[in-house]
């Protein structure tokens, strides 16, 4: 009898299912980020999308009252609309109404008592809840911790279509093992959201390509994108480059390109959908529609350090080394940030793919899955606008990584640094990963000769190459901002390099406990770019006292404060040396550091020169 | 191969941090040895803050602030993964210990003499403001600056200020429109050489504006030399041989001038150096 346990066909027929796998990379992705999100502090923007969101949550209870009433068309009204969605109409609602939903489903409540009057709307009395997370933040950041996990299974499912189970999966794991990513997916903000339904867009139109019942899903998961946010204008671009490239063989017959049914139904349905998430727009569609795009398209250009500069205007035409210098931004950082082997494997995984193409059919790469090859005899229509064509999976991927990329590095993009603002990227680069996974997976196949070793070689090239990803990410938490890669030596590395170490403030979070104990007798406390709308939220998760000060934002207050945070970025230095002058030393009474490497700073006044620890992370 | 690479050194670089008994140790033997004027600094300068959580009673706020370190005889560096700081790039170390992964190092070289801290003396200084028809009015001196056109936001004062993202103490100079603002000291004594360093403060004020500053460096009358400051110049530093005038007692003027004040606030600090 084999000591071995055998895999019975009942368990085997339960793992075949499609939706098994994707099903665990979810439901452990999101787990994952469920277990860590509370050590990562609250993200300055994602404080304002928990007051926003719990705001528009208020119009529904104002719509259930209005209906209770016999009046529901008040809270129809241009007042009512405008009091809950007006908050924050700088971006679209959907994940904000998601976040707020999250949170009136499943926080604990202890809403009635002092922390009444912390909430944006009224709080009338206990609500019943399904309290399963104890922090309300916990509670906001729910749907897009969910959704991250869903964008996972997504990339499995669509890199499926190119690659084996075991390759897939590992593209599946490398999308979500990446420290920025992995910080922005526990955020209740939109970057990782436009991320997952960015990929979700694609998925659609590449299967539009073959099927027309796509095409429509592809209008209305544009229009849920449109809705998240406003880097959804660009995906039509990029899909189209790829559509002209796929159908290039049109031109060369001297004949336009049909326009497909997916560009039709993003063109109809995406605003259509937008305009029903958003009643915001419902006034004043198209005052406020050219509001919302003026507002982005002019946006100003934000302090960001790179490569040792802090960066906060564009470069005028003359300066062509400053303006070269700022057009790599994108490309160095995608090279500083995504965990070396991921990259390793892009990179393999890219020659596959510009080779697969110069292949004839019966030559195929062979580490590659060809489910869709064009049909014989088929011809194309604006219903199925690939079904004659090779799809070119290579100029895909290409536009998908590369757009995103290339948009920032333009000149006439406003400043605004980060890796979020092409994180919509990250999967694609995981996908083509996935194929380098698979064509090493199939070089050392090659190498391997027992029969049962070579069965077990896919799944351990899969854990060996994912596991850099998954240590590196694991390593970066809390502080996934400050994070480098292998090549950029790290934490240390990144800082030593000026590279961006962080934003939005959140690197508060572990001060927390030492700024409680050492509240100043006055209670005026400088939070510098910890905003206000995160202080109170700090107090509602109980993690700060009810009550605790704060003087506000700005220069001048630095000095009516008697203990102040500086939030360490290369442009927040002033902010530093005001407590300097304020309090008459130098000497920070803590410092949260991260592998050695200063993130936040705490200034006391008049405080004697105890020895202190720095905090770890 | 890359993999295990990267695995290890992500599971092993965290230990190579500096531990905080690292940073204990390294402060306590500066503190032993530590003599008044001795100036400590971090390497890389990412580290300062916990360089100054530890030793920052030891660093005040004029050493922080300073014009640059010529005036400092003694470096204690406190550095960690092979790093120099550049105030000790053209100085041997006399005394090297290591404290877990950071490697203390004291330097020892001759100090410049500063015989007239411009900032330091502000207060003899004149500061008067020169219409373009070459009318001139005076500024009032008053406790902790002078005062121009009667307006406490066109002061001309000695302050920390941040230029280039590092910290100066120097003289805030508004400049004025079309007029020149002119911050004059009688009877400097001068030694072989006049450092000045100039830039514009505030990162938000540096966004917003759009004009040039210039400062124009006299001495006797006769023009040393100029700086220009704009958004992106950062800090300044030159340095105007005044030998000729060594051991002298002279007329030392500075004349601002400015194509578009708006946002704009300069900060200059000088020193006569022998």
């Amino acid at each position: 009898m084999a000591s071995s346990v055998e895999i019975g066909p009942a368990t085997r027929r339960r793992w075949a299912r499609p939706w098994m796998v994707p099903l665990l990379l979810a439901v452990a992705t999101s787990g994952w980020l469920l277990a860590v999100e509370g050590r990562q502090g609250l993200a300055r923007d994602e404080a304002q999308y928990f007051r926003a969101g719990e705001r528009y949550w208020g119009w529904f209870e104002a719509l259930g009252e209005a209906v209770r009433a016999g009046r529901p068309g008040s809270a129809f009204s241009r007042a009512t609309v405008d009091t809950y969605w007006g908050d924050n109409h700088e971006h679209p609602p959907l994940m904000k109404t998601l976040y707020g939903l999250s949170w009136r489903l499943f926080h604990r409540c202890d809403c009635a008592g002092p922390k009444r009057g912390l909430h944006p709307i009224a709080v009338h009395g206990k609500h019943r809840t399904l309290p399963l997370f104890s922090r309300e933040s916990t509670a906001f950041r729910f749907p897009a911790i969910l959704l991250a996990g869903f964008g996972v299974a997504l990339v499995y499912g669509f890199a499926r279509r190119f690659v084996g189970a075991w390759a897939a999966a590992g593209a599946a794991v490398l999308s979500v093992a990446q420290p920025h990513y992995f910080f922005h997916a526990q955020l209740s903000c939109f970057d990782a959201p436009i991320a997952v339904l960015a990929l979700l867009v694609a998925l659609a139109y590449w299967k539009s390509l073959r099927s027309p019942r796509w095409g429509i899903l592809c209008g209305v998961f544009y229009g849920f994108a449109l809705a998240t946010k406003h880097n959804a204008w660009l995906i039509p671009c990029f899909l189209l480059v790829h559509y002209l490239w796929m159908r290039r063989g049109d031109f060369r017959c001297l004949l336009p390109p049909r326009v497909p049914l997916a560009f039709v139904s993003m063109a109809a349905l995406g605003p259509i959908v937008l305009f029903a998430l958003w009643p915001w727009l419902w006034h004043s569609p198209v005052a406020r529609t050219r509001e919302w795009m003026q507002r982005h398209v002019q946006h100003e250009h934000y302090n960001f350090e790179y490569l040792g500069r802090n960066w906060n205007q564009p470069p005028s035409p003359t300066q062509t080394g400053r303006w070269l210098l700022r057009a790599t931004f994108p490309f160095v950082s995608t090279a500083f940030t995504v965990p070396a082997t991921t990259l390793a494997l892009a990179a393999a995984g890219a020659v596959v793919l510009a080779r697969r193409r110069r292949k004839n059919a019966g030559s195929e790469e062979p580490s590659l899955v060809d489910s869709e090859p064009p049909e014989p005899g088929a011809r194309a229509s604006w219903l199925r606008p690939g079904a004659d064509v090779d799809l070119a999976p290579g100029m895909f991927f290409a536009v998908q990584i590369l757009g995103p990329l290339g948009i920032l590095a333009l000149p006439s993009t406003p400043i605004f640094g980060g890796v979020k603002h092409f994180l919509t990227a990250m999967p694609f680069l995981a996908m083509v990963a996935g194929v380098g996974l698979a064509w090493v997976a199939r070089q050392a196949a090659s190498l391997v000769h027992p029969s049962r070793l070579r069965r077990a070689l896919p799944a351990a090239l899969v854990v060996l190459l994912c596991l850099p990803a998954v240590a590196e990410t694991q390593r970066s938490h809390p502080d996934g901002l400050g994070h480098y890669n292998l090549l950029a030596g790290g934490f240390a590395g990144g800082a030593s390099l000026g590279m961006n170490r962080q934003f939005w403030g959140y690197s508060v979070l572990p001060l927390l406990p030492w700024i409680e104990a050492h509240r100043p007798p006055s209670n005026r406390v400088y939070w510098h770019d910890v905003l206000h709308d995160a202080v109170i939220m700090y107090a509602r998760d109980g993690r700060l006292p009810v009550g605790i000060g704060d003087v506000g934002v700005g220069e001048s207050l630095v000095a009516q404060a008697d203990l102040g945070v500086v939030i360490l970025e290369k442009h927040f230095a002033v902010y530093e040396y005001l407590h300097w002058e304020a309090y008459q030393t130098t000497r920070p009474a803590q410092v949260y550091a991260h592998e050695g490497v200063p993130f936040a700073v705490v200034y006391q006044r008049g405080a004697p020169p105890p020895r202190q620890e720095p905090l770890p992370p | 191969m890359l993999a295990l690479v990267e695995t290890g050194n992500a599971l092993l670089a965290p230990l190579h941090a500096p531990a905080d008994r690292d940073w204990r140790a390294a402060a306590a033997e500066v503190r032993a040895g530590f003599q008044p004027g001795d100036l400590i600094v971090a390497a890389p300068a990412w580290a300062d803050p916990l360089l100054r959580l530890h030793l920052g009673d030891l660093i005040p706020v004029s050493v922080a602030g300073r014009l640059d370190d010529a005036r400092f005889g003694r470096i204690w560096e406190i550095a960690q993964r092979g790093a120099r700081a550049p105030e000790t790039k053209n100085s041997r170390a006399t005394q090297v210990s290591h404290h877990g992964t950071l490697t203390l190092r004291l330097y020892q070289r001759p100090a410049a003499r500063v015989s007239f801290d411009f900032v330091a003396e502000w207060s003899q200084a004149a500061v008067s403001r020169v219409a373009p028809g070459g009318q001139v009015s005076l500024c009032s001196r008053l406790p902790d600056r002078f005062e121009c056109s009667g307006l406490p936001a066109q002061s001309v004062k000695p302050e920390l200020l941040e230029i280039d993202t590092t910290a100066h103490l120097a003289l805030a100079t508004p400049p004025a429109g079309q007029s020149t603002t002119v911050v004059e000291f009688d009877r400097v004594p001068l030694g072989r050489e006049l450092a000045v360093g100039a830039g514009l403060h505030n990162v938000w004020l540096r966004k917003a504006g759009k004009g040039t500053v210039s400062l124009r460096v006299l001495v006797e009358g006769r023009e040393l030399g100029r700086i220009e400051a704009g958004s992106m110049s950062g800090w300044t530093l030159r340095k105007f041989d005044t030998s000729a005038l060594a051991g002298q007692s002279v007329g030392v003027r500075f004349e601002i001038t400015v194509d578009d004040p708006n946002s704009r606030t300069l900060g200059f600090a000088a020193e006569a150096r022998s």
